[in-house]
């Protein structure tokens, strides 16, 4: 007798403790992501959303965030800056989301930083590369792990200081990316070689984004006098630009070529071995760059459930989750207010390195990689030898002059 | 002057994509009256069956001559059971529906196919360059330029001295008249409007080894096939032909020239043609 009410309190207290486990298992964590779903550049935002969905299988797996199951809503932003806009109030006041991640395109981000303080919700940039959301036009809640363009041009100009070339000229998407990578970029070099050229603002080339056919454009470059060339374009724009380039002879040997975004995998992966050799690309994260355990792990696992190697904007994606998870423990809340405390001067290792959010302009202090394409039989795409590693402090401008002024 | 000549050069290739895609889009407005919104997406339709055939077989003939028929197949289907029914009623309902159809198969393509971009190599005997000058010129855009006037001579030989292509432009002038003199004209227009997804098609596959192919390729290419339309005259012929070539030209001198106004060339253009004329250049005074 005794035996069997031990026996029903027993279960009783197991049926207890199931249910109260379901009481405490609060509603999950909403996480929002707006990418490039669509159009000619959609392979960054299928990329994203890979490593978004990889990060949370692992901390839902490792039980959450503070607990709670993470949930993630994709919305497309199309790279226009009215439609990212309404895809983020959309995933504030009707999915209510608790953060918001993502952006490709400087264009989208210049239009949705300055609304996120009327929303009150923190925005993790992962790829928009635009200096002025972390600068000009900082405000409380919008951070960014990737690196930016002040960051990635830094680089290019250490790099170009060290090549032969004296006459620089450019090619790059017509819009504030394109000019203001080219902007950095004369005011970076001349600074370390004062003798370096720059043509004029009618001789270079900035083509719209809408560009299929960039003859013209390499015509133009062919026939001026640079022998060293900035190239700026990403996505779509850059296979095309490479393929007729190649054709036209634009790659002969007679000009050095620097591509700021010329490591993205979206485009060795379409290029392949069209992707011309020895040329120097950069990139915001190269899964070979190092050997660290965070990052073989990450590129191990993305390789076995996606069978590519991660992009750089799929890193991104990983990377922000895993910063805002870190920065939710840190505050032990997810509490809008607390997370922006939380991420301000967060140092976290995320695959690309240890990166530390300046809590002066929100931006991540990052290390930078370029290298120069190489053949690797063993490889699916083009690989990068010469690896040219630089720290996130040398290559960070300091806050003065990132013009930031929080609000 | 080597940068003119190859600037001519490679306004008259992008010139003869365009003629071949605005043909077609000409020839349909020009007998059916139906603006289609969808014909940039069967020419991205073309450039992904193109490279599926490259794959299989690996020769982009095959993909060249397989390809367009297959989409020309599929535009029979879209014209017999989703235009035909709607011809009578007011126009508004053939740009939904083509607006709608162009939406359908670009998410179409995007499932089967995936949002990557690809790569279509061009066939090893176009493949090369020549020497130009001091620089060098790809053999494939010189064989596009070259194409170009061999397939407007190709349409025009057929609409003047064939008999199908009498009674299509006999149609296109007087719809009513054709029909009482015993065109069977629902067979025509289904024939034209495959016909326009064939040109669109192969423009689509000839496009492939010169431009990344990609779901969004067909929502560029349409805005600058209705301005050659526009320009040169709605239904057409030698419009589309001058239309194209003085849109291709405009691209590479304006991009040289006056950079800052480049992307509005074709606009400003647009706007001097429908203030000056505004049924185009070559189009009829009707």
């Amino acid at each position: 007798m005794k035996h069997r009410w031990l026996t029903v309190l027993l279960m009783l207290s197991v049926v207890l403790a199931v249910a109260g486990a379901g009481l405490a298992a609060e509603k999950p964590v909403k996480v929002g992501f707006v990418y490039i779903m669509s159009g000619p550049f959609a392979t960054y935002g299928q990329f994203a959303k890979q490593g978004a969905e990889l990060a949370i299988d692992e901390i839902n797996a490792a039980g959450g965030i503070n607990g709670r199951k993470v949930e993630a809503l994709f919305e497309d932003s199309t790279g226009k800056p009215d439609v990212g806009i309404r895809a983020i109030r959309k995933l504030v006041y009707e999915n209510e989301v608790d953060v918001v991640m993502g952006i490709d395109s400087s264009g989208v981000a210049s239009a949705v930083a300055p609304i996120m303080n009327e929303l009150k919700t923190p925005l993790i940039i992962t790829h928009a590369a635009t200096p002025d959301v972390t600068g000009t036009n900082c405000n409380r809640y919008t951070f960014r792990v990737s690196l930016n363009i002040n960051q990635n041009i830094a680089m290019a100009a250490k790099l170009a200081a060290k090549l032969k070339a004296k006459t620089w000229t450019t090619v790059g998407p017509d819009y504030s990316f394109g000019h203001q990578s080219w902007e950095y970029f004369q005011k970076y070099l001349s600074k370390q070689k004062p003798d370096a050229v720059f043509l004029p603002k009618e001789d270079v080339a900035f083509s719209p984004m809408a560009t299929t056919d960039f003859s013209p454009y390499i015509t133009k470059i062919l026939n001026s006098k640079a022998d060293g060339v900035l190239i700026s374009l990403w996505g779509g724009n850059l296979i095309d630009f490479v393929r007729q380039a190649s054709d036209m002879g634009f790659f002969d040997g007679k000009r050095e070529v620097l591509m700021t975004l010329g490591a993205a995998t979206e485009v060795l992966y379409a290029l392949k071995d069209k992707m011309p050799e020895n040329i120097w690309v950069g990139t915001r994260y190269w899964f070979a760059a190092n050997d660290s355990p965070v990052n073989k792990a990450f590129v191990d696992a993305y390789m076995k459930r996606y069978n590519v190697y991660p992009s750089y904007n799929a890193h991104g994606a990983y990377a922000a989750l895993k910063t805002y998870a870190a920065a939710a423990k840190k505050a032990n809340s997810i509490d809008k207010e607390k997370i922006v405390a939380a991420l301000e001067g967060l140092t976290i290792e995320v695959p690309v390195g240890k990166i530390t959010i300046r809590a002066e302009d929100h931006q991540a202090i990052t290390d930078g990689v370029w290298g120069q394409t190489a053949a690797d039989p063993k490889m699916p795409i083009r690989t990068l030898k010469n690896l040219f590693h630089l720290p996130g402090d040398a290559i960070t401008p300091p806050v003065e002059e990132t013009g930031c002024k929080m609000k | 002057m080597e940068g003119f000549l190859a600037n001519i050069l490679n306004g008259l290739s992008w010139g003869m994509l365009l003629f071949l895609i605005s043909m077609g889009l000409t020839t349909v407005f020009g007998v059916m009256g139906v603006l289609n919104f969808a014909h940039g997406s069967l020419f991205m339709l073309g450039s992904y069956l193109c490279m599926q055939f490259v794959r299989w077989s690996g020769s982009f003939w095959m993909g060249l001559v397989l390809g367009p028929p297959i989409v020309a197949a599929l535009s029979i289907l879209i014209e017999r059971f989703l235009l035909r029914p709607i011809y009578g009623r007011d126009v508004s309902f053939q740009l939904l529906l083509t607006f709608g159809l162009m939406l359908f198969l670009d998410d179409g393509v995007r499932l089967i196919w995936g949002p990557a971009y690809h790569v279509v190599a061009p066939p090893a005997i176009l493949s090369g360059v020549i020497p130009f000058f001091s620089q060098s010129y790809p053999v494939y855009r010189i064989f596009l330029v070259i194409l170009g006037p061999l397939v407007g001579l190709g349409l025009w030989m057929f609409f003047t001295f064939t008999r199908w292509g009498k009674i299509l432009r006999a149609a296109a002038m007087d719809r009513q008249m054709a029909e009482i003199v015993g065109v069977r004209v629902p067979i025509l227009f289904t024939g034209v409007f495959a016909f326009g997804a064939w040109l669109a098609a192969l423009g689509g596959a000839l496009a492939a080894p010169h431009q990344s192919v990609g779901p969004a390729m067909g929502e560029r290419i349409i805005i600058e096939s209705f301005i050659v339309v526009v320009i040169g005259g709605m239904g057409s012929f030698p419009g589309a032909f001058v239309g194209a070539l003085i849109l291709g030209l405009l691209n590479s001198f304006g991009t040289t020239w006056i950079p800052d106004v480049q992307m509005a060339l074709p606009y400003l253009f647009l706007a001097v043609i429908l203030l000056t004329r505004p049924r185009g250049l070559f189009g009829g005074e009707a």
